[in-house]
């Protein structure tokens, strides 16, 4: 329970140089304190503070897998077959990857875009929709992955790759294009309606909207997509005033 | 009062900026949450969420992956309800003017926090030493200290990025408000719409999914057509 709740402080020291390396020597600590004793403590706590670098949403499957394999070689101290490092080695940079890509790649733009029709309606409740819709997945993860971890020890593994993680990242991405794609024209329409502009203007927003993204894919920053597009709407609209202006006179 | 509402906005910055990276991660810090928290904290919960809907989007493509430090949107959410709630009323404004006019001065200013970040990132590799130190003197609580020290580089590089976003709004916002309160007028609704799609586009162009811009324009077409003729 003690090293659940470390977990969640685990990039607290976060680093150039270890990563998280020392977040992850801090999370284990009260566990490896209940398997070793003074000087063998020491030795093995040092092994811990080396580089280290996942996804925290799925630090505490490596980090249950781990207390299990630690608590196999208390048990049978001098067993080459329990290689530890070579385990955290071998599944932080995959489950770095896959965690990446389905919270914060697929995961966060999906809730966002939900929560965001919400604020949209000028309905405060919005960021309350945000918190539970995202946090739900995370918690289920952090929670039941720690125990699976823990039960499983390296078997956890095969548990990882048989849920197809990568695949449901990929789903999670393509549910927030179509989640985007709704929200985009709730706005436009929204606006136009407003306005009271023609609704079929709307479908023009594709254009600009797509060659905006094209342009994003070569590189160019949102930052300068952000300057160009302020300053293209500023033009116009002064433009347009100056027009009206002379129409009446 | 701006005194007691700036140093509200310090600690929602403090208490968001740390579940940005180094703890919980429980998504407080997203802008869409931490705007109209301080709008709430500061009496104005409505303006934050208008703060909050112009700039969740903008930077949710960069990922924050391994060592990459994307723009800090949080501090840049959280100082613009600060601004646009206290600048309001003294400079008489108010609405969706002053809130793109702060907004289009803290953005750029959110890179001062990719800075402060790395800056806090660098600073943390001492404690790798110390943590060194502490295993040869044989003291494990010494250790575990070294990883709460982490806090103290983020809280502050969180804290310093909010001040600077805060103080260049403040000092900014009030010079140019009378020279852009008239253009801004006329293109402020377009601007307000602009933003958010901005924001999907670029994460359109780098969410990595394969025939993207099909799924989306199929997606916005349909949305589109049922929202025309129902």
């Amino acid at each position: 329970m003690r090293i659940w709740f470390r977990l969640l402080l685990l990039q607290a020291s976060w680093n150039f140089e270890r990563l998280q390396g020392i977040g992850f020597f801090y999370a284990l600590l009260p566990g490896l304190k209940k398997l070793y004793k003074k000087d063998e403590l020491l030795h093995v706590s040092k092994s811990y503070v080396g580089y280290f670098n996942t996804h925290p949403y799925l630090a505490p499957l490596v980090a249950g897998a781990v207390l299990k394999l630690e608590e196999e070689r208390a048990a049978k101290p001098g067993d080459a077959n329990i290689a530890i490092d070579e385990f955290k080695e071998m599944v932080a940079a995959p489950y770095a990857a896959i965690g990446d890509a389905l919270f914060w790649g697929g995961l966060r733009p999906l809730v966002a875009g939900v929560a965001l029709f919400f604020a949209v309606k000028g309905i405060l409740w919005a960021p309350l929709v945000f918190l539970v819709l995202f946090n739900l997945t995370p918690m289920w993860f952090r929670i039941s992955f720690y125990l699976r971890g823990y039960r499983q020890g390296l078997k956890s593994v095969e548990f990882i790759q048989r849920h197809n993680l990568p695949d449901w990242a990929i789903h999670t991405k393509e549910a927030a294009v179509v989640v985007l794609g709704g929200l985009s024209a709730f706005l436009v329409f929204t606006h136009l309606n407003t306005h009271q502009l023609p609704s079929w203007l709307g479908l023009l927003t594709l254009l600009p909207m797509i060659l905006l993204s094209l342009v994003a894919r070569k590189g160019l920053s949102t930052l300068l997509l952000i300057i160009l597009t302020s300053i293209c709407i500023l033009c116009v609209g002064l433009f347009w005033a100056d027009m009206a202006e002379l129409l009446k006179i | 009062m701006i005194t007691v509402d700036l140093l509200l906005g310090a600690l929602i910055a403090l208490v968001c900026g740390l579940d940005r990276v180094a703890i919980l991660q429980f998504m407080i810090s997203r802008p869409i949450v931490a705007a109209p928290l301080t709008g709430m904290v500061l009496g104005d919960p409505l303006s934050g969420l208008q703060i909050g809907l112009l700039v969740e989007l903008l930077w949710l493509a960069r990922l924050p992956v391994g060592a990459a430090v994307p723009p800090d949107d949080t501090q840049v959410a959280i100082a613009s309800s600060v601004l646009v709630i206290n600048l309001g009323p003294v400079l008489d404004a108010g609405g969706i003017e002053l809130i793109l006019l702060s907004l289009l001065i803290t953005i750029p200013l959110g890179k001062v926090g990719q800075f402060f970040d790395h800056y806090a990132r660098q600073y943390n590799v001492r404690l790798s030493k110390q943590v060194e130190l502490a295993f040869e003197k044989g003291s494990l609580a010494m250790a575990e200290w070294q990883h709460l020290r982490g806090l103290v580089s983020f809280s502050f590089a969180a804290v310093a990025t909010y001040a600077v976003i805060l103080v260049g709004g403040l000092i900014v916002v009030p010079l140019i408000w009378p020279l852009l309160h008239q253009p801004l007028s006329y293109s402020s609704d377009w601007l307000a719409l602009a933003l958010p799609l901005v924001g999907i586009a670029v994460i359109l162009g780098t969410i990595n999914v394969s025939r993207a811009i099909t799924l989306f324009c199929a997606s916005f077409g349909m949305a589109f057509l049922l929202m025309w003729l129902v």
